[in-house]
């Protein structure tokens, strides 16, 4: 992952955090809520090899632990997805490429979703982080990875253009 | 070649993950710098949510709306575009109306316990992906709020502010796991800590295990040294039903909040308590019922019936 594409995938997700910020979080989805931020990143860090998606993962963190709504330490977010980052580059290359799969796609993204959520609770359990009870974690959980799920065949197509419009004909090959 | 790929990916992730502890180590130690930096972020997004916020305000309740609509769908075609109008009108004057309504009970409940309050409205809500439960209100620094000051809704205690920017200010709500409030059962005095549960509901650890309580009783909230981050005698919750463990050091009981934090418009945050503490003023009293006793008319004769006597005017 060249440095200008390291760039350039940070400021785009950072006008998804700002979008998430300042409006899908003001809607209240009948069941826990719906991260376009999270969906996005996974995405993105599907699309990449592993060291680019460990690198869009420790980005993707850092500005979610950046957010002001966030009560967790700073640094959590970014240890989480980095680690959900190298799962997700480890693993890729036997699930094999998503842009002409869209419904696999889809339900990665959605799973994903649910893995980095969880992983993100047991992280905040280890480090004496108070999360509630269980059945309402398990209530986040599940609703974030169904919206996801119903939302992300709006958004990943798009995912996929973009990043193959800033692809170098060599990186294509 | 995929084995020095597979090296620079591995080392790169060693290197991201230190660096990620590393940078909880530094917030769990409180060192500035990371508070510092949520609080740049805010700095940013306050004027963009609050764009937003005039915009979206009724497009927030999408899916409560969407519930409401459409009866009479085959009537639509026909009324399709007065409609439209109307219904842009309609959900513009609810929310006003409704913001409205939550500002005069915010203020009504600030006026009765002599509170100093600024109103502000709520411009964003905590963010999905987080377990933390927080609002972003339209006021901050500039309006004199301050880091830890209480904040209060139309029938009590909403949360308290934890991050504050030049016009913005972020509250945790007390309904986040980590939120704890030291709090006095009206009626018996007993004292106890309420603690968040994540939803609307919450747990009153009473800390004398013989303490009175029973249900219905209504929590206040005790009051911090120097008002700061609660003041006293807002009202926090009623308790719902209260848990059998005799064998246990503490009193357990479940409450119910008096604010519906899924719906705040408006809130009031306390700038300053009330000079002499309210006591048990802002008990929430139950809606007077009107009660009718009828007795029967007895048949009199009208020339029986003795003049009222009136009281004379002097001078």
């Amino acid at each position: 992952m060249s440095p200008s594409r390291i760039s350039l995938s940070f400021l785009f997700l950072l006008a998804i955090f700002t979008v998430q910020e300042a409006a899908i979080s003001r809607i209240s989805f009948p069941i826990a809520g719906f991260s376009l931020f999270l969906a996005v990143l996974i995405g993105m860090m599907a699309l990449e090899d592993r060291t680019g998606a460990i690198a869009l993962g420790f980005i993707g963190g850092l500005i979610l632990d950046l957010s002001p709504t966030s009560n967790s330490p700073v640094g959590q977010w970014a240890l989480v997805l980095t680690i959900v980052g190298y799962v997700i580059g480890t693993n890729r290359e036997s699930i094999g490429d998503f842009t002409t799969r869209p419904g696999a796609f889809v339900l990665f993204v959605a799973l994903a979703t649910a893995l980095t959520l969880l992983l993100s609770l047991i992280l905040g359990a280890l480090i004496g982080d108070q999360a509630g009870t269980l059945g309402r974690n398990v209530i986040v959980i599940l609703g974030n990875t169904l919206w996801t799920f119903l939302f992300a065949p709006l958004f990943l197509p798009v995912l996929s253009l973009l990043r193959k419009s800033m692809l170098t004909s060599r990186e294509r090959i | 070649m995929a084995g020095r790929g597979g090296n620079r990916s591995r080392l790169l992730l060693v290197i991201l993950l230190v660096t990620s502890i590393f940078l909880i180590t530094l917030d769990l130690r409180g060192v500035s710098l990371t508070s510092k930096s949520r609080s740049v972020t805010q700095s940013f997004l306050s004027p963009i949510q609050r764009g937003v916020s005039t915009v979206f305000s009724p497009v927030g309740n999408l899916f409560s709306n969407i519930r409401n609509f459409g009866t009479t769908k085959s009537k639509i075609d026909d009324l399709k575009r007065e409609n439209a109008k109307l219904k842009a009108q309609v959900i513009f004057n609810e929310d006003t109306s409704g913001k409205l309504k939550k500002l005069r009970g915010a203020l009504n409940l600030a006026g009765r316990a002599g509170y100093t309050v600024i109103a502000a409205q709520v411009i964003g809500k905590g963010s999905a992906s987080t377990f933390s439960q927080t609002i972003t209100l339209d006021a901050g620094a500039a309006d004199g709020v301050k880091k830890d000051m209480t904040v209060i809704g139309s029938y009590g205690l909403v949360g308290v502010v934890k991050e504050v920017t030049a016009s913005s200010a972020v509250v945790l709500l007390m309904s986040d796991p980590t939120f704890r409030i030291g709090v006095r059962v009206a009626r018996s005095q007993s004292i106890g800590v309420v603690i968040g549960e994540g939803d609307g509901r919450f747990v009153l650890q009473l800390l004398d295990p013989a303490g009175d309580i029973k249900k219905g009783d209504v929590l206040l909230s005790l009051g911090s040294d120097g008002n700061r981050p609660f003041v006293p005698g807002v009202p926090v919750g009623r308790v719902t039903s209260v848990s059998d463990t005799s064998a246990s050091l503490t009193q357990n009981a479940r409450v119910q909040g008096f604010e519906n934090l899924n719906s705040l418009g408006v809130v009031a945050i306390i700038t300053k308590a009330a000079a002499k503490d309210p006591r048990n003023a802002l008990v929430p009293t139950p809606e007077p019922t009107v009660t009718v006793y009828v007795t029967p008319k007895p048949v009199v004769d009208s020339a029986t019936i003795a003049p009222t006597p009136t009281p004379s005017k002097k001078g």
